[in-house]
């Protein structure tokens, strides 16, 4: 599954680790993400992932 | 600074700091800044757009007292960083009855950093207008064009923006709209890549957004004010486009003149392939300078000497804020030298992480470089070319 960039601060969201800080579990790929999902670390909006 | 009227009824009242150097202890001055802040006078209210850095908030007090300033209506503030929102609190002990228009990002932001009560405010939403009787605010929310609760005011009757900080560009001058282009595109692109550069790729949509709003003046709040908008939203659509240019951005380092044959090697073995390159000492450098040379350039080669097991912690430095403000660059390499061994260019890839790059193979050299040595940096200024021919830079 393909990881995405933050194109804010850099952040790599890595589908194989999830983010469990926000509750997300490992193997979730980024088009589950919701829409309302955003940057653990700056916030950003999902809109501004590109593929890393 | 003394009040001075953009058309009438709207004046610029903010404060120039001619003597300021540094700004977050970080960033050079080298012509000074200064912090814009605009009262906007409809017929029935008076709005003041942002304010000045608290060191200067007697001067935006006494512009007001000084003009006759008995009321005002609404406090707009389009970024809630200290050197606009700073003389917030100050303003509101003069001004008692002054409500505070932002976004909500913007108010939570305001009462952490601020501590301003939260009853003072008036939350707006994107696109929503405020009227001043015959003169309108329209505030157009655009995060991340700085910070996360960045907005645009617009003034519609006299198609005047206020961006706060975007378009902005440190220079302090007596002029209240730009005079001389070149200088002032200097000093913008140097803002640019020492403020926005991080958030090129939201910046980019916005461009387009502004345009939209077809702007008579756009009054930044950090330098001149100008007149033919088109001429920074057509810089700002080139810096924040895809396209790189021709060019390789060298900083180095070097202590005992082994890197630095290195650096003077390989300086002219991509003048020699027609690519242009800017060496950078960093023991001398400007970082604003540096910034700005990575606003286009398609490839950064770092040059470090080994100190210890590691690279020189100037050449950490660099690499560090390149991460940070995340250029454009599509390709990036290490060279330089050791004594004994080291990591050097291992520990400088992997702080790059943040930007993506394609890292050419580095080319590192035990002592000062031989022939065959030299042959590596030829082999890397053809690497170089080779990648700035597939993407028709040459």
């Amino acid at each position: 599954m393909a990881t995405y960039m933050c194109m804010i601060c850099g952040h790599i969201y890595d589908p194989s680790a999830g983010e469990p800080v926000q509750g997300i579990k490992a193997g979730t790929a980024f088009d589950q993400l919701a829409d309302t999902w955003s940057c653990p670390v700056c916030s950003a909006e999902k809109r501004l992932f590109q593929k890393a | 600074m003394t009040a001075r009227e953009i058309v009438p009824g709207v004046f610029s009242v903010g404060a120039i700091d001619w003597d300021r150097r540094l700004f977050d202890e970080l960033i050079p001055l080298p012509q000074g800044t200064s912090y814009n802040a605009y009262l906007v006078k409809g017929e029935e209210k008076t709005a003041l757009i942002d304010t000045v850095d608290p060191a200067k908030e007697y001067e935006l007090i006494s512009n007001l007292c000084r003009m006759g300033i008995e009321r005002i209506d609404y406090v707009v503030i389009n970024h809630a960083e200290q050197d606009h929102a700073g003389s917030l609190p100050m303003i509101l002990e003069f001004f008692p009855d002054a409500v505070i228009v932002t976004n909500e990002k913007c108010k939570d932001l305001l009462i952490a950093l601020l501590h301003v009560p939260a009853e003072k405010f008036r939350v707006i939403r994107d696109r929503e207008k405020i009227s001043l009787g015959k003169r309108t605010l329209q505030f157009i929310i655009t995060p991340w064009t700085h910070w996360p609760e960045t907005q645009l005011t617009f003034l519609e009757e006299d198609r005047i923006l206020f961006p706060c900080d975007l378009f902005g560009s440190h220079i302090a001058t007596s002029d209240l709209f730009m005079s001389d282009e070149r200088t002032t595109y200097v000093a913008a692109k140097r803002y640019y890549a020492e403020i926005m550069m991080p958030f090129r790729t939201s910046i980019r949509g916005y461009v387009g957004t502004v345009r939209g709003l077809n702007p008579a003046i756009i009054a930044p709040s950090h330098g001149p004010l100008y007149k033919n908008p088109s001429f920074i939203l057509d810089a700002y659509a080139d810096w924040t486009s895809d396209t790189v240019k021709n060019e390789v951005v060298l900083p180095y380092v070097s202590m005992h003149g082994s890197t630095l044959k290195m650096v003077d090697y390989f300086t002219d073995a991509l003048i020699a392939r027609g690519i242009a390159v800017k060496p950078f000492n960093l023991s001398k450098t400007d970082t604003g300078e540096l910034a700005m040379a990575m606003v286009d350039a398609a490839t950064v080669v770092i040059a470090t000497p080994t100190v210890l097991f590691g690279p020189h912690p100037l050449v950490v430095y660099a690499t560090y804020l390149a991460n940070l403000l995340r250029p454009k660059v599509r390709y990036a390499s290490v060279i330089g030298s050791y004594g004994w061994g080291g990591k050097a260019s291992e520990t400088v890839v992997k702080m790059l992480d943040h930007v993506k790059v394609e890292v050419l193979e580095p080319v590192m050299v035990r002592g000062l470089s031989d022939e065959t040595a030299l042959r590596g940096l030829d082999r890397l200024a053809d690497e170089i070319l080779k990648k700035h021919q597939e993407l028709n830079l040459v």
